[in-house]
C-alpha cells in the first residue's frame, strides 16, 4: 500500500509537466478585471468574450484586438439582443497566427467569434509603459462569428425622402421671396 | 422695463438661424455618402430624416426674411444660444433611429456632448455602432469645435456677423473682417486635416497593423475627437484601445494644436517671435507643468504605477487630456476613479483651468487664469507700496495691452460663474448620494467640455442629472453670455412690453 503512493506520482509527473495553457487558469470575467485589475496580477486566467474592433498585426508577431464581456457578445443588438449599458472590454495581445485564422471582429456588420482566451493579465506592463492587457497564449472558439443583416425600415427611408422634398420646396420658395 | 421683441426681431434671429440650419443639412450629406459606401442602408435612411429635418425648419426659417440684415448683439446672441440648443436636437435624430440608446435624452446628451466637445457618451454598445454612424458623432465634434456659426460665417456674413462670432465663444478677431478671420480658422484646421489624418492613418496602418479601410475610419475620427480636443472615440476602450505610444503621441500633438488659440496659430504662421512674451502661453505652461507634478506625485506617492515608463507615459496622457479639454482616456474608467489625492486634485484643476482662449477647448482659459493672477499680484502690490502710489499693469496678448479694472472684473465674473457651474453639477450629484470626489470630477468635466469620466456618466443614471450635465456642458460651451441672452430674450417675449 505504501508504494502505491510513489507509484502514483511516477505514473502522473510527466503528465503535470507536460505545458497546458489551460493549466492553473482560473475563469474570470471581464468586469472582474476592469473592477479590479490590480488584484489578478501576473494570473493565469481564461477569459470569455467576443472579439471586437480590430486585428492589428504588428510587425513583431503579436496581434492586438479587444475582448468584449458584455451581454452584447451573444446577444448583439441587430440579432435582437436588449440595451444593458456601456461596452465592457480589455485589450488582448496574442501571437499573430493564433489570430489569423479566427473570423472577423465584431463590428456593424459582423458578430465577432465568441472565444475563451487564456494567458496572463498584465497589469500596468512596466515593458509597454504601463498598459494593461491580457497576454494571450490560446484561443478557444466557442462560437463562431457571423454575418449580421441590418434592417432597412422603409417608412424611415419614406419619411426621409418626404423631408428632403419638403426642404427643397422650401428652399425654392425662400429664394423665390428673397430674389422678388 | 422689458421691452418685448418685435416681429422684425423674431424675423432677423429666424432667418440667420435658419441659415444656420440649412448648412448644418448640408453638412449631413457626408455621413449620408459615408453611410451609402460603407453599405450600411438603416443609416443612410436616418441621415436622410435628419437633412430634411435640417432643410425643412432651416428653410421654414428663412421664409419671412427681414427687412434689414443688420444684427444687434442681443440677436446673434439669441441666435447662437438656440443653434446650439436646436442643432443637437435634430443631430440626434440618426442616433435616436440607430436602437443604441434607452431613451430621446440620451441620443440628445451625446449630440450635445458631441458638439460642445465634450465627449460624455451614454451609447450603450458603441462597439457594433455602424461606422457612418460613428462618424457623424466625431462629425459633431468638428463640427461645434470649429464653430457652426463660423461654418455659416464663410459662406454668407450679413451685417452684424461679429456678433455670432463673439456668441460662440470667440474672441480673438484674427483678421479685419470676420469673414477672413472665419476663412482663416477654416485654412488652419484643413492643414491640420491634411497633416493629422495622414499621420494617424500611417501609424494605424504600418505600426498598428490596421486593415487600409479601418486605418483611415480610425484617422478620420481621432483627428476630430482630437483636433477638436472632443473626446469621442470610435471603439468603447477610448484611446487605450491603440495600445500604442506613437499612437498617442500623434494624438497628443493633435490635442495641443486644437487647445492653442487661433490667434496663437496666426502668430505662430507669421514666425511667433514674441509668443514667449504671451501671457497666456506663459500660463498654460505653467498650469500644466503645476498639474502635471501634482498628478504624478499623486501616482507616484499612491504607488499606482510601479515603473517611470508607466507612470510618466500614463500620467502625462491623462493630464494632457484633461488640461486641453479632449477626455481621451487610457486607463479605465474604474482605474481613473481610484485616483485620489494629489492625483485627484491634479486632474480636476487640469480640467477646470481648461485650454486657450478662442480655441476649441472648454474651461475657464488660461488667459483668465494669467489675468487673474496678474490683478492679484498688482493688488498686493498696492497694498505694499506707499498710500497714492500709481500702479501700471501690462500684459502681453498679441501686443501689449493695459490691464484695467473693467477688463478684471469682467474676466473675474467670468470665472466665478464657471466655479458655481461645477459645483452645480456636484451639488446635483451629491443629491443621489454620489461620494464628493466623483461627483465633483464628473461635474467638472461636464462643465469644461472634457469628457473623462469616473462612472457615473452612464446610461442608468439619473434624468435629473443627465439633464444637468446638458445645462453645464451648453453653458460651458457657449462661456454663458449667449445663454443669459437667450434666457433674457425668452423672458423679454414672455412679460415684456
Amino acid at each position: 500500500m505504501r508504494r502505491i503512493g510513489p507509484a502514483l506520482l511516477l505514473v502522473f509527473l510527466p503528465a503535470l509537466l507536460i505545458p497546458n495553457p489551460g493549466w492553473a487558469a482560473t475563469d474570470v470575467t471581464v468586469s472582474e478585471l476592469l473592477q479590479d485589475p490590480a488584484a489578478f496580477e501576473g494570473r493565469t486566467m481564461s477569459v470569455v468574450g467576443e472579439l471586437v474592433g480590430d486585428y492589428g498585426f504588428r510587425r513583431d508577431g503579436w496581434a492586438w484586438s479587444q475582448l468584449n464581456g458584455d451581454s452584447y457578445a451573444t446577444a448583439p443588438l441587430l440579432e435582437g439582443g436588449a440595451l444593458s449599458g456601456s461596452n465592457a472590454g480589455i485589450g488582448i495581445r496574442a501571437p499573430a497566427h493564433v489570430i489569423r485564422a479566427l473570423d472577423p471582429p465584431g463590428d456593424y456588420h459582423h458578430r465577432g467569434p465568441l472565444v475563451r482566451a487564456t494567458g496572463t493579465w498584465r497589469y500596468h506592463d512596466e515593458d509597454r509603459g504601463g498598459e494593461t492587457y491580457l497576454d494571450v497564449t490560446s484561443i478557444e472558439v466557442l462560437r463562431s462569428g457571423a454575418e449580421l443583416s441590418e434592417g432597412l425600415n422603409p417608412v424611415v427611408a419614406g419619411v426621409g425622402a418626404f423631408l428632403v422634398v419638403i426642404a427643397l420646396w422650401l428652399g425654392y420658395r425662400s429664394r423665390k421671396r428673397s430674389t422678388g | 422695463m422689458l421691452i418685448r421683441p418685435t416681429a422684425e426681431d423674431l424675423r432677423l434671429i429666424g432667418c440667420n438661424l435658419g441659415r444656420v440650419l440649412v448648412v448644418v443639412a448640408g453638412t449631413g450629406l457626408v455621413p449620408l455618402a459615408w453611410a451609402l459606401v460603407a453599405g450600411e442602408s438603416a443609416p443612410a435612411a436616418s441621415f436622410l430624416v435628419m437633412i430634411g429635418a435640417f432643410g425643412t425648419l432651416g428653410f421654414a426659417l428663412m421664409l419671412r426674411p427681414p427687412h434689414t440684415d443688420q444684427l444687434e448683439w442681443s440677436h446673434g446672441m439669441v441666435v447662437v444660444g438656440l443653434t446650439w440648443l436646436i442643432v443637437p436636437a435634430l443631430g440626434a435624430i440618426p442616433l435616436v433611429l440607430s436602437g443604441h440608446y434607452g431613451s430621446f435624452i440620451d441620443p440628445y446628451f451625446d449630440a450635445m456632448s458631441g458638439l460642445t466637445t465634450t465627449g460624455l457618451t451614454l451609447i450603450q454598445d458603441l462597439d457594433h455602432l455602424a461606422t457612418s454612424l460613428n462618424f457623424w458623432r466625431h462629425l459633431l465634434h468638428f463640427l461645434g469645435g470649429q464653430g457652426i456659426v463660423i461654418a455659416v460665417l464663410s459662406v454668407f456674413a450679413g451685417g452684424g456677423a461679429m456678433t455670432l462670432y463673439y456668441g460662440e465663444a470667440r474672441d480673438d478677431r484674427i483678421l479685419p473682417s470676420v469673414r477672413s478671420t472665419a476663412r482663416f480658422i477654416w485654412l488652419v484646421s484643413a492643414v491640420h486635416a491634411v497633416v493629422g489624418i495622414t499621420a494617424l492613418g500611417v501609424v494605424g496602418r504600418f505600426v498598428l497593423g490596421f486593415r487600409p479601410g479601418r486605418a483611415v475610419f480610425h484617422s478620420v475620427t481621432i483627428f476630430m475627437a482630437a483636433f477638436d480636443t472632443g473626446g469621442f472615440a470610435p471603439q468603447s476602450t477610448s484611446l487605450a484601445y491603440y495600445h500604442s505610444g506613437v499612437f498617442e503621441a500623434a494624438s497628443a500633438v493633435l490635442m495641443v494644436a486644437g487647445a492653442l488659440s487661433f490667434g496663437l496659430h496666426f502668430a505662430l504662421w507669421r514666425g511667433g517671435r514674441k509668443v514667449g512674451t504671451n501671457l497666456e502661453v506663459r500660463t498654460i505652461l505653467a498650469t500644466f507643468l503645476g498639474t502635471l507634478l501634482l498628478t504624478m506625485g499623486g501616482l507616484a506617492g499612491a504607488g499606482i504605477y510601479q515603473s517611470l515608463s508607466g507612470l510618466s507615459r500614463q500620467g502625462f496622457f491623462q493630464v494632457l487630456s484633461a488640461h486641453t479639454g479632449t477626455g481621451f482616456a487610457t486607463v479605465p474608467t474604474a482605474e481613473l476613479a481610484s485616483w485620489g489625492g494629489l492625483a485627484f486634485a491634479g486632474m480636476a484643476i487640469a480640467m477646470a483651468l481648461g485650454g486657450m482662449g478662442s480655441s476649441t477647448a472648454g474651461g475657464v482659459k488660461s488667459l483668465r487664469v494669467g489675468l487673474t493672477v496678474k490683478a492679484l499680484s498688482a493688488q498686493v502690490r498696492q497694498i505694499l507700496l506707499p498710500e497714492g502710489a500709481v500702479i501700471s499693469t501690462r500684459y502681453s496678448h498679441h501686443g501689449w495691452r493695459q490691464l484695467n479694472p473693467g477688463l478684471v472684473q469682467a474676466v473675474m465674473g467670468v470665472s466665478l460663474l464657471y466655479v458655481a457651474l461645477y459645483l452645480l453639477g456636484a451639488g446635483a450629484g451629491l443629491i443621489y448620494q454620489l461620494p464628493l470626489q466623483s461627483a465633483l470630477f464628473e461635474s467638472v468635466s461636464a462643465g469644461a467640455n472634457v469628457g473623462l469620466s469616473v462612472g457615473i456618466t452612464e446610461p442608468s443614471m439619473p434624468v435629473f442629472l443627465k439633464l444637468t450635465y446638458l445645462f453645464q456642458m451648453w453653458a460651458g460651451r457657449l462661456e454663458f453670455v449667449a445663454v443669459f441672452s437667450l434666457i433674457g430674450f425668452m423672458f423679454a417675449l414672455a412679460r415684456g412690453k
